[in-house]
Formats: C-alpha cells, structure tokens, sequence
C-alpha cells in the first residue's frame, strides 16, 4: 500500500501516521496537495488546481508544489511512486 | 472469586508494571480480589486500596528460596491465594524456579521457562535477531579497557555503552566511553555491550505468549514523550506490520510463554532488536485501554481458563500518564512497618 494512503489526515490538517506514531500539522495549502496527491492526481493537475483555488500563478504553484513535496520526502511521507 | 496477588507497586518516578497491571486486573471479567506483593512500606501501591485490598511486605527473593515461598504460603493460608503475577525482573528467577513448587500449593502462575528467561540478556540478541530475522544493532562484548576501544574503534563513535540488563549511555569520545564503561562496572559489573547507533522510531509491543508458539494479543506502541530515566508519559499506539510480523516470529520461535515486552529501532524496512524483556512493561495499562486486555487474559491463563485472543487495537490512540496524590491516616504506614501487612 502507498504509503500516503496509510495516514489519517483531518480537515484541520493534522496527519497521523498509523506506522511510525508521528504526527504533523500542514496548513490549508499543504492540505489540498495531499488530498490530491491521495487521490493520485498528477503535477501538472495540482498545478492547475492550485492555481485556480488560491488565485496563483501556475510558476508560483510549481514552485510551492516542488518544495512541499521536498519536504513530503524528507519526512517519509512520500515514496518515489507519486509525482 | 480468585484471589491474585501482583508485585511490582512502587509507583514512582522509575514504575513497577503493578498498578498498571491490578487496574487490567480490575477491569476484566474475572470476580478477583488483588493483593499486593511489596519490598518496603513506602510504596505507594500499598495505600491504594481501590486497587489493593491487602499488602504483603515481601522478603529480598536474595534471601532465598524459602522465606519466599514460606510469605506466600501464609498469604495463602491466612487470605486465600489463587495466582502470583510476578513483574519485577529480580523475582523471576526464583518464581520461575518455584512454579512447580507453588503449583502444587495452589498457587498458578503464567511464567516464562527458565530458557526463555536467560533471553533478556543483551549479549543473547544477536541469535534471537537471527532466528527471527531482523537485525541487532553491531554489538561487541568488552570485559576490559583494550577490549573496549577496540570495539569503539571498529564500530565508530557515536555508540551505546550499556550494562548487560541494565543502564544504557550514548557516548561520543572514548574518554565519555571509559567513564560510562566504569561507572557500569562498578554498579552492575561486567560484561558491557558496546553498540552501533542506530537511528529510527523507537517502538515496542507487549503481548503474552501462550507457550506453544501462538499469543494471546499484542499492542505495538511508540514513546512520545519520555521522563529523564527514559520512562514513558505519553504515547501512541501504532500498527507497524512489519514490527508485529517480527514479534509474532520471535513468539512462535521461541514458544514464548507469558508476558514480555520487545523493544525496537523501526527505520523503514528495517526493525533493530534493542531488548526483550520477561515481564509486563509498566505502561501495560495501555493495552488494556486499547482493548487487549493483557493482564487479565494472563491471569486467564494461569487459572486454566482459555483467555481471548482478539487483538485488533486501532492506531493513533494516546496514552498519558500523570502524576496524582491522596491523603490516608499514618496508622496505615504503622501497620505495614509493625505487621508486615495492611
């Protein structure tokens, strides 16, 4: 199972993961990637989609979208297969 | 009504697993009256009476086989005695030693073998990892100062310096090794394991083993926040698969019989075995909150009753320990020093 599809994740953005015991708070935006990125979308979908929501340039999405899924990585959170 | 008797009630700031244990005892469903086994009057399990309707001041099992068994006799002959669980490491052996002895009065227990005791040994670990197939961290075992750097030198700093059952020190220079090399020695004596360092979740399950390779539940838990002696406050429980497979294994493979605790480095893939204890941890309770309740199927067991064996706790439940105080009358302490019971 991917691991993304493991943790509990609240609409208040609290993350809890079921096999390692952490927990993690992300903010709204940080919500709405994971949920897509759960949901299997791609890059270039959540790129849109960002943009569209918070009324950002797709660069400026691209940007944030790298970065947070960096620290996605960094964390465990995220193994290779998603984006 | 069974009439147990549990040791292990210094509730302090270092636990004994008894309070823990008696309130899974307690809420179970089995009609029993608990007794407490105590080794000084100034522990605070013999003034909790709604979990200890009597305590026995206990004799150093140092002192002996005999005036062991003889305590518990009179426990039995005065109050009634149906089960011991004992959950102190220095009582084990002579428990263990005892069970046929005890059976025969009365008295069941739910005990590992004597075998299975000598696994908690630290320098054991490298053949328990290999049985079951996970691995220990890099592990030497020194008897002396050459020794001692050798080790350090071949498995690089920073590394453990722990004492064979008790006492672990991260050191990061060989002057910090020396020093917690003799202040174990001098405390516990030799051997002491030097150990790689090994990064990772640091998790544990509890369980009971049946005897014959299979269990009667087990609760995987991490440490979220720890005392300054290393003991837990809060925690959570967690569903790591390979983490359960892994004790599942170390259950079937050794026939483990009893309660015990086996602790962990989770990194990934890879579980690091850091120690296994005999007994129940002192945070046992939390099984018991998850709905396994650990104690309780133990003593099951001991009677001859068939226990549950249902253990499907969900993840992310949080354990809190805090502290508590009450007010009880000095004539309570003056007949555990003056008669040995209250």
């Amino acid at each position: 199972m991917r691991k993304l599809e493991r943790l509990a994740i609240n609409d208040e953005g609290f993350i809890f993961d079921p096999e390692t015991g952490n927990s993690y708070t992300v903010n709204k935006t940080g919500l709405f990637i994971i949920k897509l990125l759960k949901e299997g979308k791609s890059e270039e979908e959540i790129v849109k989609a960002l943009s569209e929501k918070f009324d950002v340039s797709e660069e400026d999405a691209r940007r944030d979208l790298v970065d947070f899924i960096e620290q996605l990585r960094l964390y465990g959170l995220l193994e290779g297969e998603n984006v | 009504m069974y009439r147990v008797a549990v040791s292990g009630i210094n509730a302090v700031d270092n636990p004994g697993p008894g309070v823990g244990i008696a309130k899974g005892l307690k809420e179970g469903s089995l009609e029993i009256s608990i007794y407490g086994l105590a080794y000084d009057a100034m522990e605070p399990g013999i003034y909790m009476k709604w979990l200890f309707e009597k305590s026995f001041i206990m004799p150093y099992p140092s002192a002996g086989e005999e005036p062991f068994i003889e305590r518990l006799l009179y426990i039995k002959s005065n109050y009634g005695l149906d089960a011991v669980i004992p959950a102190l490491d220095a009582e084990l052996p002579l428990f263990i030693k005892s069970s046929s002895l005890l059976e025969s009065y009365g008295i069941k227990t739910f005990l590992p073998t004597e075998e299975q005791f000598k696994l908690r040994g630290k320098d054991h670990l490298p053949e328990i990892a290999e049985r079951i197939g996970v691995k220990v961290p890099e592990t030497r075992i020194v008897t002396s100062y050459e020794e001692l750097s050798k080790a350090v030198e071949e498995i690089g700093f920073p590394v453990m310096i722990k004492g064979i059952f008790y006492k672990a020190y991260k050191a990061f220079n060989i002057s910090q090794a020396t020093s917690y090399f003799n202040s174990i020695v001098a405390e516990w004596g030799y051997p002491i394991i030097v150990q790689q360092v090994v990064t990772g979740e640091e998790m544990n399950v509890v369980g009971v083993g049946d005897g014959e390779g299979g269990h009667f539940g087990l609760v995987g838990i991490k440490k979220l926040w720890i005392t300054s002696l290393g003991k837990i406050w809060t925690g959570v429980t967690v569903r790591n698969e390979e983490l359960l497979s892994a004790t599942e294994r170390f259950v079937s493979e050794f026939k483990w019989r009893g309660a015990f605790e086996f602790e962990c480095i989770v990194n990934n893939r890879d579980i690091y075995l850091i120690e296994v204890n005999p007994r129940f941890p002192a945070w046992v309770y939390f099984a018991t909150g998850v709905g396994v309740n650990l104690p309780d199927r133990l003593l099951k067991a001991a009677l001859g009753l068939e226990p549950e064996r249902d253990w499907d706790y969900p993840a992310g439940k949080l354990y809190v320990r805090f502290t508590d105080d009450f007010v009880t009358d000095m004539s309570e302490f003056q007949r555990v020093v003056t008669k040995g019971e209250n």
